[in-house]
């Protein structure tokens, strides 16, 4: 992929301290100091209990795919198709869209178990991730 | 004095690639058209309410979308509006033309839809945000998510959506103006481009220029006008807004919610409604809003469509138009007018028999909004 090409992040205050953990290699969420939630994207308050008491908190990176989808056709001139767009459920719960790499399109599967990967793009370091060991060992 | 809303004007443009002819041209011709099928002028005109498509957006600089158009159409009213809920928000303004008339708000209210993406060079681009940057694009990525997530857990399978695809087509070579009149075989959906698998090109819903207009008064107003008024027997909206993070975000609409709504204000159940127009922006959303819309139970739509029962001369017509794949990209104000032309009994060689409740639907943005609208004749 000649990531160089892709529409990159665009961190804001927000999000700004989820991508400087990312290029440190640590996947974090958002945590409600008030009711324990854990979520993402990052935002200005828990949007379970709007408390705006929130840290940020490093998380397993293992989780499954929720669903998955196989881009066939190439719609932007630095992502190639085939690939594998994922909507992934952490094991600490929250969600995120990203990729599934590390195998081919048709071995991905909903429920798969799966470990987050660093990639760099750019100035930045994107969490995709890739299948897992099967018994859920670390990676 | 009966202030009960109901529907009075329909009106459109052609639809499909319109060169020369701006939005504003559109929406202008659609408007006076629903005004003529009325029998009104623009000085009865009192309301406006405008849905602008994506590619216009509802800002055009700093000027909002119903100031513009007002300005086109020369109109001072007591009420004006631009909503945004995407492919929601025509069913949502005929909704809140409801509201504002039986509220007294004012008495003969303009809804307008209206855009020209194809000549409009650029106005589709890529995803913006951080998931771009993971390559997810466009509408169509998203609602193979809930396709791919309906596949897994109900064994729901490419013939099941080609069924709405086909029934799309067969329905809209009964549409004289329709954009895709041609009928396509299961044979031909199969061998259709897999875009972002499982949806296929003809899973996706055309792009059109084109407007669509509606106008809706009060009963009492109605009784002098050239056309029957159809009546609003019920509405209703849901949103799923935290998206990802609502646990069924990607398995059911908020349909399941506006549905029961829109049809208990309306003493109604699923089986009252005697032609659904569902939005059908991608072939997978028209069979969750079945299962949602409680037509057949959850999981069991695929088995449902088979044999061309949402096709026509099934037992539940949906989009006898064509809808979105076939008709044309109306946000859902084609849906609407449909329902309409149906429950007049003036849809021609596609007109259904008896068809005395219409329910209308929209669906937006990334699967986060819903409204529900309930006709009678």
């Amino acid at each position: 992929m000649s990531e160089a090409q892709l529409p990159l992040p665009q961190p804001d205050a927000l999000t700004e301290s989820f991508w400087q953990a990312c290029r440190r290699g640590i996947l974090e969420v958002q945590s409600c100091s008030a009711c324990g939630h854990d979520f993402l994207p990052p935002g200005p308050c828990c949007p379970r209990c709007w408390s705006t008491g929130l840290s940020a908190r490093a998380v397993s990176g293992r989780g499954r795919v929720f669903s998955f989808v196989v881009y066939r056709r190439t719609y932007h001139p630095g992502m190639p198709a085939p690939y594998v767009v994922a909507l992934i459920e952490l094991d600490e719960g929250p969600r995120l869209i990203s990729n599934v790499v590390g195998c081919a399109p048709e071995e991905v599967a909903i429920d798969m178990p799966v470990q987050v990967r660093f990639e760099a793009a750019g100035e930045f370091s994107l969490p995709r991730f890739a299948p897992a060991a099967v018994d859920g060992g670390d990676a | 004095m009966s202030r009960r809303a109901v529907i009075v004007g329909v009106g459109h443009t052609d639809f499909g690639k319109l060169e020369g002819r701006t939005a504003w041209h559109l929406e202008t011709e659609a408007a006076a058209a629903a005004l003529s099928d009325a029998g009104l002028g623009p000085s009865d005109v009192d309301g406006l309410i405008t849905d602008p498509g994506p590619a216009q957006g509802i800002l055009d600089g700093i000027t909002p979308h119903f100031l513009r158009l007002g300005a086109q159409l020369g109109l001072d009213p007591d009420y004006a509006g631009s909503e945004l809920l995407g492919g929601a928000g025509s069913v949502a303004i005929v909704e809140r033309a409801a509201l504002a008339v039986e509220a007294g708000l004012c008495d003969v209210c303009l809804c307008v839809y209206g855009d020209s993406p194809l000549s409009t060079p650029g106005s589709f681009q890529y995803g913006r945000g951080d998931e771009a940057a993971f390559g997810f694009f466009g509408a169509v990525g998203l609602h193979a998510l809930a396709a791919q997530r309906h596949v897994h857990r109900y064994g729901t399978t490419a013939e099941h959506l080609g069924e709405v695809a086909v029934a799309a087509r067969a329905h809209a070579s009964r549409t004289p103006h329709a954009q895709k009149r041609q009928p396509i075989s299961m044979d031909d959906y199969l061998a259709s481009e897999l875009l972002v698998e499982p949806l296929r090109r003809l899973d996706c819903c055309l792009v059109s220029d084109g407007a669509a207009a509606v106008l809706v008064t009060t009963e009492e107003r109605a009784r002098d006008l050239a056309q029957p008024g159809i009546r609003m027997l019920g509405h209703a909206q849901a949103h799923s807004l935290s998206t990802y993070a609502s646990p069924g975000h990607f398995d059911a609409l908020p349909a399941a919610r506006s549905g029961p709504k829109a049809l208990g204000r309306a003493g109604l159940t699923p089986a009252d409604v005697d032609v659904a127009l569902l939005y059908d922006c991608f072939t997978i959303v028209v069979l969750l809003q079945l299962e949602d819309y409680g037509f057949c139970k959850k999981g069991e739509s695929g088995p449902f469509v088979e044999g061309g029962r949402i096709g026509p001369g099934g037992s539940l017509p949906v989009n006898p138009s064509g809808g979105l794949l076939a008709e044309g990209y109306g946000s859902g104000m084609l849906h609407v007018i449909e329902a309409v032309r149906q429950l007049r009994g003036e849809a021609g060689e596609r007109q259904l028999p008896d068809a005395e409740v219409a329910l209308v639907s929209g669906h937006g943005l990334g699967m986060n909004t819903h409204a529900t609208l309930v006709l009678g004749s």
